[in-house]
């Protein structure tokens, strides 16, 4: 039961970071590929009507983290309540530009807009990376479970770590490029003329970059967190997601190559799953990893809700997900394919 | 502690309060809107056509603002009250997460279709949509209140070793007969906010001799809707609610009236301010026996006052809970009036040539937002010092790793942001309601002659 709630969660997360990824990365090139008015709001376009949708995946991942592991919920929120505050904010402004920015055809509008939004996107690519950076290499622990935590200490992972040190930059810096990565994917899938070469050109390098840069974080992990790695090895998820990044990575080149828009997309989304997987496995059971003592470290197995709740849950969390994939694909059979410049840029989306 | 506690609390009550000012909105047009679209695709006439797209740019832009102000909401759970988290997360984790899991989902996934996809969905297709969105943003509001109710009014649990609270039985639950009354009441109050508002707009079209088919269409739905709505919040809806506060909270309807003394033929006070050091309501006017016939439905019903219950259970803010109580209702009978006269008037033909009328009409739409958020006051303040009414105080709910002063830091920084936000929003619907709902929306023509 325990496993399998662990396993929810971790679907959630990955479809939050997979779905809005493609939104905050496109949104992030948003200036790099558009270089007058019409292609930029092509870039929204292409974001589409369904971001509310993508966004909703963090909100139930926030629910079901409630229900399942009520204590984990209330160490890590409120130990990160600063940056939670940040993430909070940016989502806010990120929302609020994407939805006006149309609103008004005034040149100084748009523009002003625009700004917002390519900032926000960035900045909610760090929170997120960070995030991930600071669930890899541990948080400070105290033995009562809580911990309270700086934004920078000494810049080293280990000890009374801040949120920011070498690793989880290095984790935020990996997160943009490959949401940009991602993100120039999908453009290139939903858009036509110029906005697509472009966007073919900048997923092409940051791909490669991503290879690169992939080798550096896992040699940096090793040194972090060396049990992720044995961890990894031991668990069948840990394969399963070792060979969807080592999938992704062959589909995505093979495909950009070919013009396979839609494989390459697919690919990507692998890449992003198979990474989180494969990191979800090596640190399970270990929720939240202490680096002042490992005896403080938040267990799945010890701060799992207790009684038949879990149960209870597990009946109806199934069945809103067909649902929500039945209005998915009510809307979205309307939007497949390429954006259209004179249907699509008119309005917001 | 103290510091984090009171500013904490602060932070909740801003940030709800201020969301709950949009989706109150959104759930009131929501179905007036799929009204519209039902209409419009029964005759095809234009009219409905174009109020129904008139009213779906208002309610896009409403629900963008409550969406982006709503996601903070869920996160304060776990940054702020990290006790209560731990302590019931179990339970009302499962209401939070149904409703992104079944009500937002279906409202996310539809909403942009609804506002911008009239054409790439076809007319069935899109009048579908609407209903989804309406039934998704009911769905969600009815997830909110049965987490609320068990705060009020505990059911379906069991306590674990720990102390903390366990999920014992889903139907009881999310059939929490707290949940169905408050549910009903508030939904009615939203729908008094939507027709208000929709009655307004007409007004306003009215008086400045605009749109007059349009005028017409706002003017009758809105009263028509809003007198209905407006007999429903009062009755059974609002009765029905307060003789729940009388059954299960007591002390807190002794609170809401500043009946500090108990007894029978209790009165209900009209006017008067509660007077907490001289333990009475001072320069009152009441109807005598009026709250035991409405409490326990006899003049000589006894009604415990304060005085019957320990100190340290008296709701905390007692003038204010009185206040909020007295304006909720003394509001929502009002509002029972001007529908009233905007109906006879409206059925003798005259409303929209009774310009006093109408004008009151326009400067009304204020007042419902005022009476749901002091009708949301009387529920949170009446079930103080508890956040689970009876099990868990709300002293013990709150984060204790954070400082008062991060907590201060960040609600300054939301009151900087949304009001920001509300200057937007105020902006874009003067804008919307300004152009008015004409056949081709401005941002499309004025975008073609750009491109």
């Amino acid at each position: 039961m325990i496993e399998i709630w662990y396993a929810i969660l971790t679907f959630m997360l990955i479809m939050f970071v997979v779905l809005e990824g493609f939104d905050f990365g496109a949104g992030m090139l948003q200036y790099l590929v558009g270089k007058t008015e019409a292609e930029r709001r092509l870039v929204i376009a292409a974001i589409g009507p369904l971001w509310t949708w993508h966004e909703v995946w963090l909100v139930g991942f926030g629910g079901t983290l409630m229900v399942s592991f009520p204590n984990v919920m209330a160490s890590a929120f409120a130990g990160f309540y600063l940056a939670f505050f940040l993430l909070l904010w940016a989502l806010v402004l990120r929302g609020v530009a994407l939805e006006v920015s149309g609103q008004i055809a005034e040149p100084l509008w748009r523009t002003g807009w625009h700004v917002v939004f390519v900032a926000a996107n960035i900045l909610l690519a760090i929170l997120i990376g960070t995030a991930l950076g600071n669930i890899v290499r541990g948080v400070p622990l105290a033995a009562n479970g809580k911990f309270a935590l700086d934004f920078f200490t000494n810049f080293s992972p280990s000890g009374n770590v801040g949120i920011l040190d070498w690793y989880t930059v290095s984790v935020a810096v990996f997160v943009i490029v490959i949401f940009a990565a991602h993100g120039a994917t999908v453009l290139v899938l939903k858009t036509t003329g110029p906005v697509h070469d472009r966007s073919l050109r900048i997923a092409s390098l940051l791909w490669k970059t991503i290879l690169v840069l992939l080798a550096g974080i896992t040699l940096e992990s090793w040194h972090v967190r060396p049990e992720l790695f044995s961890g990894m090895i031991h668990q069948p998820f840990g394969w399963l997601g070792l060979i969807a990044v080592a999938g992704g990575v062959a589909v995505i080149f093979t495909s950009l190559k070919n013009g396979r828009e839609l494989s390459a997309v697919i690919g990507s989304g692998v890449f992003i799953a198979g990474l989180m997987t494969a990191g979800a496995a090596g640190v399970f059971p270990i929720m939240l990893h202490s680096t002042l003592a490992p005896e403080n470290s938040l267990s799945a197995y010890q701060n799992a809700a207790a009684g038949n709740g879990l149960v209870i849950a597990l009946v109806w969390w199934p069945l809103s997900l067909i649902f929500s994939v039945v209005y998915v694909a009510f809307i979205y059979r309307h939007y497949t394919g390429k954006v259209k410049p004179s249907e699509d840029i008119q309005t917001p989306y | 502690m103290e510091d984090t506690l009171f500013w904490s609390r602060l932070q909740f009550a801003f940030t709800i309060t201020y969301h709950y000012l949009f989706p109150q909105l959104t759930m009131g047009l929501a179905w007036i809107i799929v009204y519209f679209k039902w209409r419009y695709l029964r005759t095809g006439d234009e009219t409905f056509g174009n109020a129904a797209r008139f009213w779906a740019r208002i309610f896009g832009i409403n629900f963008a603002v409550g969406v982006v102000t709503g996601i903070p909401m869920e996160f304060q759970f776990g940054t702020n009250w990290a006790g209560f988290t731990k302590f019931s997360g179990n339970l009302i984790g499962q209401t939070l997460a149904m409703e992104g899991m079944f009500a937002f989902f279906l409202e996310s996934a539809l909403i942009g279709a609804m506002v911008w996809g009239e054409k790439r969905l076809g007319p069935r297709n899109h009048f579908l949509t609407t209903v989804g969105v309406a039934l998704g943003s009911w769905a969600s509001g009815y997830f909110i209140l049965v987490t609320n109710a068990f705060m009020q009014h505990p059911v379906g649990y069991s306590v674990a070793a720990d102390g903390s609270l366990r999920l014992q039985s889903l139907a009881a639950y999310l059939l929490n007969p707290w949940a169905l009354i408050m549910f009903l009441h508030n939904q009615c109050a939203a729908v008094v906010t939507g027709s208000f508002v929709v009655a307004a707009v007409g007004a306003l079209y009215a008086l400045r001799g605009k749109h007059p088919g349009q005028a017409s269409l706002f003017l009758k739905t809105g009263t028509l809707v809003g007198l209905c709505a407006c007999f429903l919040v009062a009755t059974p809806t609002g009765d029905q609610q307060a003789k729940m506060v009388a059954k299960h909270q007591p002390v807190t309807l002794a609170a809401m009236e500043g009946r500090f003394h108990g007894g029978s033929n209790a009165e209900l006070n009209v006017i008067g301010q509660p007077d907490e050091d001289q333990q009475r309501i001072d320069n009152p006017l009441y109807l005598p026996d009026a709250l035991s016939i409405l409490a326990f439905g006899h003049a000589n019903s006894s009604v415990q006052g304060l005085d019957d219950f320990p100190k340290n259970e008296w709701p905390t803010n007692i003038e204010l809970l009185y206040y909020a109580f007295h304006i909720m209702a003394g509001l929502g009978t009002l509002f029972i009036l001007l529908m009233i006269i905007a109906n006879i008037q409206r059925w003798r033909g005259r409303l929209e040539k009774s310009r006093g009328l109408l004008w009151a009409l326009m400067l009304a739409f204020p007042f419902p937002y005022i009476a749901t958020t002091a009708g949301w006051m009387t529920a949170e303040l009446g079930r103080q010092p508890w956040l689970v009414f009876r099990l868990f105080r709300t002293s013990q709910g709150v984060s204790d790793v954070i400082g008062g002063g991060n907590v201060l830091f960040t609600l300054m920084g939301f009151t900087g942001l949304y009001f920001v936000l509300g200057v937007l929003y105020l902006f874009l619907i003067g804008r919307e309601i300004a152009h008015g709902p004409q056949t081709i929306s401005s941002t499309i023509k004025l975008e073609v002659s750009h491109d």
